[in-house]
């Protein structure tokens, strides 16, 4: 039996099946156009596939006519003017196809990779001890004696920035990993745990009359009901946990550590490379940006009724 | 199994001597025999709610009990569970795991709860939507869900709270056939409330009216038209002229 929606429309690849919901929210109305349907299996041609392709990223060129009008300016100015009025200066500012050439080669030689999994193993490593948030918050969202008791202790803690807990971190864990994994997960905890209660306090109570009434015991009504139902919420706690927490890496690395993307465009400052500095930059904005988008498509794909219900 | 004895129900909300304090029920008793349909019929703020919620176990009784076969309700539970006006279905589930759940909560063994299931999907007339989720379907359709789901479990007394508000005037009338061809194929004790004459006695057995002001059982009357019932017939316009007599005195005197 199918499970999904009828009126599905055609995929635009076998191997990419995008639900019907989630392209009404995320797509300008250009992936619902009816294509030829294609049987399980079966790839579409090639060429046709392309010319879409095509024509997708040709109809979306307007939108980046200002983005491409800056990186030229900022190209002339870094190439031309500002070398026209002082040759050292122009070291200040490297253009796009210094910065493009440089970032070829951090990701040939695997510079850029190694820093890149150094800074995501500490964040991962951060978030999983940071997830304890989601069991503390479902019991405080859930028993009002553990939250009146919990959460003076939090908001005392909560306002307090990560990056203010640098100096004593370094004197607790010295420099090194754990005192980055630290940091982050400062900047993790507290919005899973804040998104947790209040998703656990927004569940429609009627779903949890309805659960006793069916005869669920406490334990399993945490888990089958409150937690599920919470769930929304936990991801977009997760979701801006992890943001938090990727700003809060930079710093730390900047501060105490000896890889990582921080820690690159630290280093590259002591030795005047403005154009690995701005590699570091955008890596870490490109992999920040990135890990939102994915866990905003996995709570789609996973919780397909949130999405439902919310419209 | 499921023989109903409201004895003697009071409820007060707030403290009893403080001047603030409601008195929503007031001494409601009456009992209802096994697998009979009975509807609780009042206008609304007459502790119709109050009542059910009591007989769920949501609430309890500032005195007396609602007892089922002897034992008095103190928790909710699948003995006595409740249909809710708003459907209240899992919407992370599907049609097949809404109904399903009450029976892993029984832990009834695998492939006994999955007959279950299935027998009662038929019985709501759902089977091509086993894998549909709420949001996926119609009021009505929800409203089946939520009684297979009820029956599923197997209560001895079935408790509704005005189900079929929600829905259209046609579909309402539709569900209530519905509803009433389910019962005579699964007879279970139902306490059902309602503040439509014509839904009490085109369900029911027996009709509690109530009144307000305190919330009090006036009459229970018995309905013993045969089934399907006729809204020409002479009976049918009779008992409905009583109802609405008994329920107007409570209007002039408020
Ligand atoms: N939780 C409560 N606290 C105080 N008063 C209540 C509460 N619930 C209901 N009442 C009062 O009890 C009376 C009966 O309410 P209810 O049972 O909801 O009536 P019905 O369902 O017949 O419309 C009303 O006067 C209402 O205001
Ligand atoms: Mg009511």
């Amino acid at each position: 039996m199918d499970a999904e929606p009828i009126d599905k429309g055609a995929k635009t690849s076998p191997s990419r099946p995008v639900d019907a919901r989630q392209r009404v929210a995320t797509m300008s109305g250009l992936e619902t156009a009816p294509v030829e349907k294609t049987e399980p299996g079966v790839v579409p041609s090639f060429g046709k596939w392309f010319r879409q392709q095509l024509l997708r990223i040709l109809l979306l060129l307007p939108n980046f006519i200002l983005l491409i009008v800056l990186l030229a300016v900022w190209q002339f100015a870094s190439k031309v003017w500002i070398p026209s009025i002082d040759p050292y200066m122009a070291v200040l500012m490297p253009a796009p196809t210094t910065i493009a050439v440089t970032a070829a080669g951090m990701i040939v030689s695997g510079e850029l990779f190694y820093h890149l999994m150094a800074s995501l193993k500490r964040e991962a490593v951060a978030f999983l001890f940071a997830a304890c948030a989601i069991p503390l918050g479902i019991a405080m969202g859930w028993w009002r004696l553990a939250y009146n008791q919990v959460n003076p202790v939090m908001e005392i803690l909560r306002p307090i920035p990560p990056l203010a807990w640098i100096p004593l971190s370094i004197l607790w864990f010295g420099i090194g990993d754990e005192q980055n994994e630290f940091i982050i997960f400062l900047g993790i905890f507290f919005p899973i745990l804040i998104n947790t209660i209040v998703g656990v306090k927004n569940i429609d109570p009627l779903l949890i009359r309805a659960a006793r009434s069916l005869g669920a015991p406490e334990r399993k009504l945490l888990v089958r009901i409150v937690f599920i139902g919470a769930l929304p919420q936990i991801i977009t706690g997760v979701r801006i946990g992890l943001g938090v927490g990727w700003m809060a890496l930079v710093a730390a690395e900047l501060v105490g550590a000896n890889s990582g993307l921080g820690f690159i465009i630290n280093d590259a400052r002591s030795m005047l490379r403005t154009d690995t500095i701005i590699v570091g930059m955008l890596a870490i904005g490109i992999v920040g940006l990135s890990i939102d988008t994915a866990i905003l498509a996995l709570g789609r794909r996973l919780l397909p009724w949130s999405l439902a219900m919310r419209k | 199994m499921g023989r109903l004895a409201v004895n003697g129900v009071s409820k007060i909300y707030g403290e009893s001597d403080a001047s603030s304090s409601v008195v929503a029920l007031r001494d409601v008793t009456f009992e209802v025999p096994d697998n009979h349909f009975c509807s609780i019929l009042g206008h609304s703020g007459c502790g119709k709610t109050t009542l059910l919620n009591i007989a769920a176990g949501f609430e309890r009784a500032t005195t007396g009990a609602v007892m089922v076969d002897g034992v008095s309700i103190d928790l909710p539970g699948w003995r006595n569970t409740m249909i809710f006006q708003d459907y209240a279905l899992f919407p992370w589930m599907n049609v097949f795991q809404n109904i399903v759940f009450g029976l892993e909560m029984k832990e009834v063994a695998r492939k006994e709860r999955e007959d279950i299931t299935r027998h009662y999907i038929g019985l709501v007339g759902l089977e091509a939507f086993e894998t549909k989720f709420p949001h996926q379907l119609s009021g009505g359709m929800r409203q089946r869900v939520a009684i297979a789901r009820a029956l599923a479990v197997q209560p001895q007394l079935l408790l509704m709270d005005e189900p079929f508000a929600a829905l259209d005037a046609q579909n309402r009338s539709f569900m209530q056939d519905e509803l009433v061809r389910i019962w005579q194929r699964e007879p279970k004790t139902v306490l059902l409330v309602t503040h439509s004459i014509d839904e009490a006695i085109k369900l029911s057995d027996c009709i509690a009216v109530m009144t307000s002001r305190p919330g009090s059982v006036k009459e229970f009357v018995r309905v013993d038209l045969p089934r399907p019932r006729d809204e020409d017939d002479a009976p049918y316009i009779a008992l409905k002229r009583k109802l609405r007599e008994l329920i107007r005195d409570d209007f002039v005197s408020r």
